[in-house]
């Protein structure tokens, strides 16, 4: 069984954190008179409730014991009446809570979403998808189901109480207080269960998050999977964790189990002790018959409430397990943050230095080191070296979707961590080298790149970049719908596609990491001719290993471990013989070897 | 514990969807009886809680024969001593059968899944699958956790104090259940009204969970765009929608009690009333009035909550059915036909093969070639003219739609998919790492265990091992999801190696290198001439190095073979081969006059 335990999950103290308590209530704040309507409903509700058997021992004591028909209708028909007001109630505080429900879920996926769209890179790539979605989806239900439901009947269930108390007291106070009595020793029951079963709901919602991860991974990389056979070890992994739930959910769910029974008994205990001692007492003709009737019905009843605090309280136990793995979501600060004063930005067009920068993704393998460059506005330049020497990160760093370790980045000499961060992403065009496209059609793909642009602009944009020709071969053209991720369309495709999404945005950066790998030779080419139109009035910045993409830039940078190897121009490092005239000769040497013949005949 | 694999769940689907869920009980149904039964002790133990009562009332209080009021009392704690064991059984063993089945269900779905062919994959999103298989599957939970067993208990705690009443007396028995028809017919009502309800509910989030599943899966995307606020904006469409459908939904719940409420409280006052009138006409002991006054509760009470409990059904029968519509769907078979145990040798035929995705839209049009086994196929091709296509035809990934493809002189769909695939290695054009250990994702999908050494050569010969012994941690190095902390060039060469150590008898490298520089380039492919002897190998690639040593080169377009042969065949031959070739050789042979030029 692999660990994923590397992926640092917040984890929580045994302790119940009332400071997470305190926060959920929080949530029910801006939603003040909902909550207030609905208490005030409940608590007549439950009044009523209480009402109703006090009620009933009238009815024993007043009209049957004394055998008065009209006192018996008269208290029939008040029962009656009362019905349809606690029903009327009863409608009002479902209506309420149950909007209020939805309403708390709406606002908790709203805030989280909203967050996690500006959590930053390094937050996604140490977090599965998975765990993110279980939060955004289960866990608020969870959440939100205490803040209703479980606020309604642990309301409903305390004024129940209270009001049973109350009668209880009318009718004989010291029978009463032995009842009372029961209550201490439940709480402390209560205590005990809550420590052992929040340990086990914490598990079964890591579980929830691991399962979902795992889902989600099964399903994503399905192709691999299937491709090496991996379904037999995939399923003893799967079910090693439905295992873990299995476990704990069911040990929780023994816990509370035992809880209920437990309640049962010290309530018939205080059953028991009333009848005693209430037997007594009516011999000594301090209570009625009625009275012990009332007794024994609000004792049988306070169970009702008391089970339902316990139950309550259990599921609390789960909200809170999932409500910590919330906040921790909203909790998680981007790292990369605009500051409060950051500055407009009205163009990019400047000149950008990269000043002695260091950078690492983790603390202990640098990625990059004392790295500087400046380029100069509408300059083109091309990024090669071999792969992982950092010059996606070189990318990651101009976008600010990191920020240098140390060193700084200007943008027409202003530290650019002093500018609103989506004003510069919203300047830059990027093609990245996984290209990912969004379930819907083509056109809206493209589109993504500038949303008010016109259908004539996307096809413009289209033919710029080559796609055009695919897509209008495409049985719907540019209304075919790409499929999740893009994937009913092939990787040079979808690449060709997300370049002209980028050359939409008009950008006055333009990046592309090795975007047009996957293309062929003869789209390349065609790409390529329209690239000096492209790159007209814009910085760009391109990375890319063939030689026909890059020998044109103004400016090509060899980036090997993270450092400047070489630069200048395209002749400037043939002429120079280093690595680049290495690196390019090799491969045109290699084929001059095996054609010579054929090359010197075809010689143009 | 119940063996998870023990029950096929795809044949116990039914259309009758109580029918499918009672079959989903399946080895449990045994500790379900017994937790209706205990349900049952402990409805029996509270209505001889109130036959106490009469008891006390009638024979002790009344007559004042007080010593055996102890007695009484006592009696009172055993009973609920009693019922109280007796719900703890019932909960711990309903709550275990329900995590079993539901264990057994989620194992069985994710089992399911990785079976389904591609084409169900390619269609369907990963968020309304993963929607399936966690919310409904939960909702299928507790329909076994919490409304299984309560109808036993419902049942059994209406006979019995039907029963207890009836003894009491009669004639109000039969008049305290005149409720009976109306509250089942509004539930029946409700349940309709809630089953659509929640119907719509649940797919509104399935596209909820769809939305966020797409949008973290292309966070790189939005941000490069900074394009948040759509998304911010295209969620809150979807969210807000949610809470009305949810609103919505809850109304109906919202109506529904209030309304059987009035039901059983008008029933309760009316059997009270004529309780009443009976003791004052004599016709009804006091004691007699008490129980009745008891029972009534625990006999509408029941009922009450069987109302509730078929509406709150309609949950759990939607979301078996959203479960069901997915293990309906048919699996691939990995092991029909047959599985040589001699292996193969890799002679491969094309025969007017062609395929297509959809219907009307052909992807491969009558494509015929052949290979003899050890040879060296390069595929060169425009974007999307069916490469890849045609090369998930060979581990029967998709089926040809007319034409054949034989292996060793047999049809393709003789040999199973199971080993099929364990001959094939195939390595991606797009690379897909799991978020596990580098060591854990080149070994992925092994069945058997390899040395560390073996795992380094793979390595080595993918031009990796360096740098993954440069990383901190080695071979124990975590990868991201889908391998984000790795460079674009890293990920490819460690499927590559992934490939490579899984040793087949047929490779396919689609465009594998496209992100790996050309020196690394060159170093993979010496090392791979060697891996390749005696192994057929397709090559799927761009660049005219890459693949003119191929045994035959085949030149698509559109989905045909329009030109074939080998790299000096073709470079003579008048067409789009030699225009490559043109293109690519030109740049070079420029860059020899520039280097010439930069010489002198
Ligand atoms: N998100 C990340 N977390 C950790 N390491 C990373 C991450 N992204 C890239 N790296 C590492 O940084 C180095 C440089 O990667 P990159 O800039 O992508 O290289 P390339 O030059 O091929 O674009 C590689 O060793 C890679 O493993
Ligand atoms: N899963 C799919 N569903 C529908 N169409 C697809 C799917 N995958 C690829 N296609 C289409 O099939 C054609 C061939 O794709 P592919 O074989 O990937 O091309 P390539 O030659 O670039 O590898 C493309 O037009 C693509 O849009
Ligand atoms: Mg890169
Ligand atoms: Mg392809």
């Amino acid at each position: 069984m692999p660990e994923y335990d590397e992926f640092a999950e917040e984890e929580y103290s045994s302790r119940l954190d009332s400071k997470t308590f305190r926060r959920i209530l929080k949530l029910l704040a801006p939603h003040k008179s909902w909550v207030i309507g609905f208490l005030v409903t409940i608590a007549i509700v439950s009044i009523l409730d209480g009402y109703f058997t006090f009620l009933n021992k009238k009815i024993i004591d007043e009209a049957i014991v004394p055998r008065q028909i009209d006192v018996l209708n008269r208290y029939v028909f008040r029962y009656g009446l009362l019905l349809f007001l606690q029903a009327s109630g009863a409608f009002t505080f479902i209506y309420l809570v149950a909007t209020l429900g939805e309403r708390i879920r709406y606002d908790l996926r709203k805030a989280m979403f909203n967050h996690l769209q500006d959590l930053s890179l390094s937050y996604y790539s140490r977090t599965p998808v998975g765990w993110i979605m279980a939060r955004v989806t289960s866990d608020s239900e969870k959440v939100s189901d205490m803040m209703t439901w479980g606020v309604l009947d642990s309301t409903w269930a305390v004024i129940n109480i209270l009001t049973s108390a109350v009668f209880m007291l009318i009718i004989n106070w010291k029978l009463a207080l032995i009842v009372l009595l029961a209550i201490p020793i439940l709480l402390f029951i209560a205590y005990q269960f809550r420590k052992r079963i929040i340990l086990q709901f914490r598990t079964v919602r890591k579980t929830n998050s691991r399962i979902t991860a795992s889902y989600n991974e099964s399903i994503t990389g399905v192709r691999v999977i299937k491709a090496l056979g991996r379904e037999r070890d995939n399923l003893a992994e799967f079910s090693q964790l439905t295992g873990t739930m299995f476990a704990s959910s069911y040990k929780a769910a023994w816990l509370s189990a035992l809880f209920l029974p437990m309640v049962q008994i010290v309530s018939s205990i205080a059953l028991g002790a009333i009848i005693w001692y209430g037997g007594y007492q009516n011999e000594l003709g301090w209570i009625t018959i009625g009275g012990i009737q009332a007794f024994t019905a609000y004792v049988t009843f306070m169970m009702w409430p008391i089970q339902d605090l316990a139950r309550v309280y259990a599921e609390l136990q789960h909200s809170i397990a999932s409500a910590e793995r919330i906040f921790s979501l909203l909790d998680a600060s981007p790292e990369i943050q605009d500051r409060p004063d950051a500055l407009p930005v009205d163009t990019l067009l400047k000149e950008i230095e990269f000043d002695h920068v260091d950078f690492y993704y983790e603390q202990d393998k640098p990625v990059l080191s004392d790295f500087s460059l400046t380029v100069k506005p509408g300059e083109m330049i091309a990024l090669v070296g071999p792969t992982g020497g950092g010059k996606s990160t070189i990318i990651n760093l101009l976008c600010r979707f990191y920020e240098p370790k140390r060193g700084t980045i200007r943008f027409g000499g202003v530290d650019y961590t002093t500018l609103k961060m989506r004003a510069i992403q919203s300047r830059v065009g990027i093609v990245l080298q996984t290209p990912h496209l969004f379930s819907g059609s083509i056109r809206d793909n493209i589109r993504y790149g500038s949303l008010e642009a016109t259908d004539r602009q996307v096809e413009d944009a289209a033919r710029l970049t080559g796609a055009h020709e695919f897509i209008v071969h495409m049985e719907k053209g540019y209304d075919q719908q790409v499929g999740e991720g893009g994937n009913q369309l092939s990787v040079g495709q979808k690449q060709l596609v997300s370049l002209a999404r980028a050359v939409l945005s008009n950008p006055e950066i333009f990046i592309m990491d090795e975007a047009t790998s996957s293309v062929d030779t003869l789209t390349e080419s065609l790409i390529q001719q329209g690239m000096e139109e492209l790159m007209k009035g814009r910085t760009s910045f391109i990375i890319a290993h063939r030689l026909s993409t890059i020998r044109r830039a103004d400016r090509i940078i060899m980036i090997d471990n993270g450092q400047i190897a070489e630069m200048g121009t395209h002749s400037d490092l043939l002429r120079a013989e280093g690595h680049y005239y290495r690196l390019y000769t090799q491969q045109f040497r290699h084929q001059a070897e095996g054609q010579s013949e054929i090359l010197s005949g075809e010689e143009i | 514990m119940v063996n998870t694999s023990e029950l096929d769940i795809r044949s116990t689907i039914s259309n009758n969807r109580l029918k499918g869920l009672w079959n989903l009980m399946a080895g449990y149904r045994w500790q379900y009886l017994a937790a209706n039964l205990a349900l049952g002790g402990s409805a029996l133990s509270k209505t001889f809680t109130y036959l106490l009562l009469r008891y006390f009332v009638d024979d002790v209080l009344t007559p004042g024969v007080y010593r055996l009021v102890p007695l009484v009392a006592a009696g009172f704690v055993a009973l609920a001593v009693f019922e109280g064991s007796m719900t703890f059984a019932s909960g711990a063993l309903a709550s275990r059968s329900a995590e079993g089945i539901a264990r057994r269900l989620r194992n069985y779905l994710y089992d399911h899944i990785q079976h389904l062919p591609f084409s169900f994959h390619a269609g369907t999103s990963t968020g309304e699958l993963i929607e399936r298989c966690t919310s409904d599957v939960d909702a299928v939970r507790r329909f076994f956790a919490d409304q299984a067993v309560n109808v036993g208990r419902v049942v059994l705690l209406f006979i019995i104090n039907f029963t207890a009443l009836y003894s009491l007396n009669g004639k109000l028995a039969l008049t305290s259940i005149i409720v009976v028809p109306f509250v089942v017919a509004s539930a029946i009502y409700f349940f309709k009204r809630i089953n659509t309800a929640y119907e719509k509910y649940q797919e509104q989030e399935a596209v909820l969970s769809t939305t966020v599943q797409e949008n973290l899966t292309g966070v790189r995307v939005v941000k490069a765009y900074a394009r948040q606020d759509f998304e911010i904006g295209k969620f809150e469409t979807v969210n807000e929608t949610k809470y009305r459908k949810g609103r919505h939904l809850m109304m109906q719940h919202a109506l529904f009690w209030p309304i059987s409420d009035i039901f059983c409280g008008m029933q309760i006052l009316a059997g009270t009333y004529m309780g009443a009138r009976m003791v004052m006409a004599n016709t009804l002991s006091l004691g007699s009035f008490l129980a009745y006054g008891g029972l009534i509760v625990w006999l509408i009470f029941p009922l009450r909550t069987l109302g509730r409990m078929i509406v709150q059904m309609s949950t759990g029968l939607v979301s078996y059915s959203r479960v069901a519509k997915i293990i309906q769907e048919d699996r691939e078979d990995l092991e029909a036909g047959s599985s040589p145990q001699a292996g193969i040798q890799g002679d491969i035929q094309f025969e007017n093969v062609s395929f297509q995705y959809e219907v009307g839209s052909p992807i491969l049009g009558d494509v015929s070639f052949s290979c003899s086994a050890g040879q060296a196929i390069a595929l060169l091709g425009s974007t999307g003219s069916g490469k890849t296509s045609l090369v998930n035809l060979l581990p029967r990934f998709y089926e040809v739609n007319s034409g054949t493809i034989l292996l060793d002189g047999k049809p393709l769909p003789e040999y199973s998919k199971g080993f099929l695939r364990s001959q094939i290695g195939i390595v991606e054009q797009e690379p897909f790492l799991f978020s596990r250990t580098i060591r854990e994702n080149i070994t992925y999908g092994l069945n058997r265990s390899v040395s560390d050494e073996e795992v380094y050569q793979a390595a080595r010969s993918a031009a990796i091992h360096d740098v993954i012994l440069s990383f901190p941690h080695g071979y124990d190095t975590l990868v991201g999801e889908k391998g984000v902390t790795l460079s674009g060039g890293q990920k490819q060469r460690v499927t590559i190696a992934r490939t490579l150590l899984k040793d087949p008898r047929i490779l396919i490298l689609d465009d594998s290198t496209s992100s790996v520089d050309l020196e690394t380039e060159a170093v993979i492919r010496s090392a791979l001439e060697n891996l390749m002897r005696g192994r057929t190998t397709f090559i799927i690639a761009h660049r005219i190095q890459t693949i003119m040593t191929a045994d035959l080169i085949l030149v698509f377009d559109k989905g045909a073979i329009i030109q074939r042969g080998t790299h000096e065949q073709l470079v003579a031959q008048d067409g789009m081969y030699q225009k490559i070739y043109h293109l690519q050789t030109s740049i070079e042979t420029e860059l020899e006059k520039e280097v010439k030029r930069a010489r002198i």
